[in-house]
């Protein structure tokens, strides 16, 4: 048990696609976050600043990344 | 070994980065200054410097010897280990911990369980990077070596005399701000590596048909997941319970050495900027430190150890200049996490120990004084132990064992504490505790319970299963806490420690 024999069955296909839906799932949830709690701490609020499209960036890379690997 | 030009190049960035750090020391005037920069630091170079912490020479040299030797799984803990790890951290745990106005992550859990559970963490992380400056100094050598032709003693000694100076009079903005630049001087010169050897062996469609036609025993080397009965250090399956639920998370949300500047930010969109720059920067890290080592396979198969992977094609590939630049990026990797360490330690010492526990009510200048003394004791520490990462085999597995200790439990003590109000200050104590010593367990007898060679993955895991069960447990067992007295401590309680809590997840 220790060593997740009980996975070893499944495929690094089947893996790859469970860690591709991780970073699919967190996109989903970045993109839920309130605006309002986006652009706290800032006073004049410009379109750069919405940290909601720098963590979908990031997301996107790294997607891309596994998708390929 | 290094030519006259190199010697300009080192010597100019050295002379650089000292003047940079100690022009900082003319804004230190207080311990709040000194531990966390009088909350004026941009995001940009938290970003920035939470990156130059987290690589070193240990990366350079130990990834590198990693990939050299299991192929780009290692690539993982700068890729799966790091981003999703650092959006939650962004978004949900920095913000409160910003608004909360801590200094450390044992304050948090003090103010959360009690002291006994402070204490315990602050002592754990201490004593880690502790022997993690002595893992760092002998990585430093390792490399000198060869380059420099300077003993051990030697290389560790400078190196020592070097970061102690602006790290004690600079306090933490010198730390972060020559962290940027020598973050960028660590892209340039890494970069000079992969540039000239991925040419060497004709770019990457080279390296890949080069190393494919090596052997089945290769045939792995290019593939980030592999399967759960590999008998690498990486199976899917220790990368999935592991490194991504909890290895990753503890270290970005729990490490002191990485959240301690995020909450010296000047502003709640700043500090969680910071994490998300962070991120960004950090998916390049794999390019400068897990190629190289692939690179090595390709031109010098066969080497016995594999962190010789990357002192080998310095020596090998790069020309005059190209190996000063390099040389100047390897010392900025390292300069840059011992600093970080040596802060933060200093932090944890004088906030959770000395000043919970010595002596309180002193003046802000006495803090700030103690914090530059335990600078100068942990400098010393770390030299005189740096002798001990001899007995692993492995620079990066080494240092990768002592995460695994406490990295679980730390993680679920401060989970729980976060976001089930019923957790206790006993049920704390006794998961935190409890999982530290199933992890030395787990690890005295690994050879009997795991199947893989270093299950530092899978010690990971269990001993945060084991710190969450024993926390439930005893905090089902002993009285609960009052509402009031968890008001601002936990998730969806009506406030945080200042104010409101915002947090989505609240």
């Amino acid at each position: 048990m220790l060593n997740f024999d009980w996975l070893r069955g499944v495929s690094p296909a089947v893996a790859k696609a469970v860690f591709l839906a991780l970073f699919a799932v967190t996109g989903l949830l970045v993109l839920m976050i309130p605006r309002q709690y986006i652009y706290a701490g800032v006073k004049s609020p410009r379109w750069w600043h919405n940290l909601k499209l720098w963590a979908l960036g990031v997301l996107a890379i790294i997607f891309t990344i596994y998708y390929i690997f | 070994m290094l030519s006259g030009i190199d010697y300009v190049v080192v010597i100019a960035y050295l002379v650089g980065i000292m003047m940079l750090g100690l022009y900082f020391a003319r804004f230190v005037r207080s311990a709040d200054d000194f531990f966390l920069s009088g909350k004026s630091l941009p995001f940009w170079a938290v970003g920035m410097s939470i990156v130059a912490t987290d690589i070193s020479a240990m990366d350079f040299v130990g990834v590198s010897g990693q990939s050299y030797r299991f192929g780009m799984a290692v690539g993982n803990f700068d890729w799966l280990g790091s981003v999703p790890a650092m959006l939650l951290a962004a978004f949900i745990f920095i913000p409160y911990f910003w608004k909360a106005g801590l200094y450390t992550i044992p304050e948090y859990l003090g103010r959360r369980y009690n002291d006994y559970v402070r204490a315990v963490a602050s002592l754990t992380w201490i004593i880690f990077f502790a022997l993690d400056l002595g893992v760092l100094f002998w990585a430093a050598a390792v490399l000198f070596e060869p380059l420099m032709g300077w003993p051990p003693w030697f290389s560790i000694t400078a190196t020592a005399v070097v970061i102690g100076l602006y790290t004690f009079f600079g306090g933490l903005t010198a730390v972060v701000m020559t962290d940027v630049v020598q973050m960028v001087v660590m892209f340039v010169g890494g970069a000079s590596v992969l540039v000239v050897g991925l040419y060497q062996v004709g770019g990457w469609d080279g390296l890949v048909d080069k190393i494919s036609a090596m052997g089945d025993a290769y045939g792995n080397h290019f593939k980030l997941i592999l399967p759960a009965d590999t008998q690498t250090p990486f199976p899917w399956t220790g990368i999935l319970f592991g490194l991504t639920l909890v290895m990753s998370n503890a270290y970005m949300i729990g490490n002191q050495a990485v959240v301690q500047r995020c909450l010296a930010t000047k502003s709640e969109w700043h500090a969680k900027a910071s994490m998300l720059c962070g991120a960004f920067f950090k998916m390049f890290i794999p390019m400068l430190v897990m190629v190289p080592g692939l690179i090595a396979v390709a031109t010098y198969p066969g080497l016995e150890d594999g962190d010789q992977a990357f002192p080998m094609l310095v020596h090998k590939l790069l020309p005059p200049g190209l190996r000063g630049l390099l040389f100047a990026g390897f010392l900025a990797g390292l300069m840059s996490t011992i600093d970080s360490i040596l802060n933060s330690t200093a932090t944890l010492w004088t906030k959770d120990i000395y000043e919970r526990f010595l002596k309180k009510g002193a003046s802000s200048r006495h803090y700030m004084i103690v914090g530059q003394l335990a600078t100068v004791v942990l400098l010393i520490f770390g030299v005189a132990t740096s002798p001990l990462s001899k007995l692993f085999p492995g620079i990066y597995v080494a240092i990768q064992t002592f995460l695994s200790f406490f990295q679980g439990p730390v993680f679920s003590t401060l989970l729980l504490g976060m976001f089930w109000p019923r957790a206790t200050q006993w049920g704390g104590l006794v998961g935190l505790v409890g999982g530290i010593i199933t992890s030395i367990l787990l690890y005295t007898f690994k050879d009997s319970l795991f199947t893989i060679q270093e299950p530092f993955l899978y010690v990971s895991w269990w001993s945060f299963v084991m710190g969450v069960l024993l926390n439930v447990t005893t905090s089902l067992m002993t009285r609960r806490h009052p509402e009031e007295r968890l008001s601002g401590l936990v998730c969806r309680l009506t406030r945080d420690l200042k104010g409101g809590c915002e947090a989505p997840a609240c």
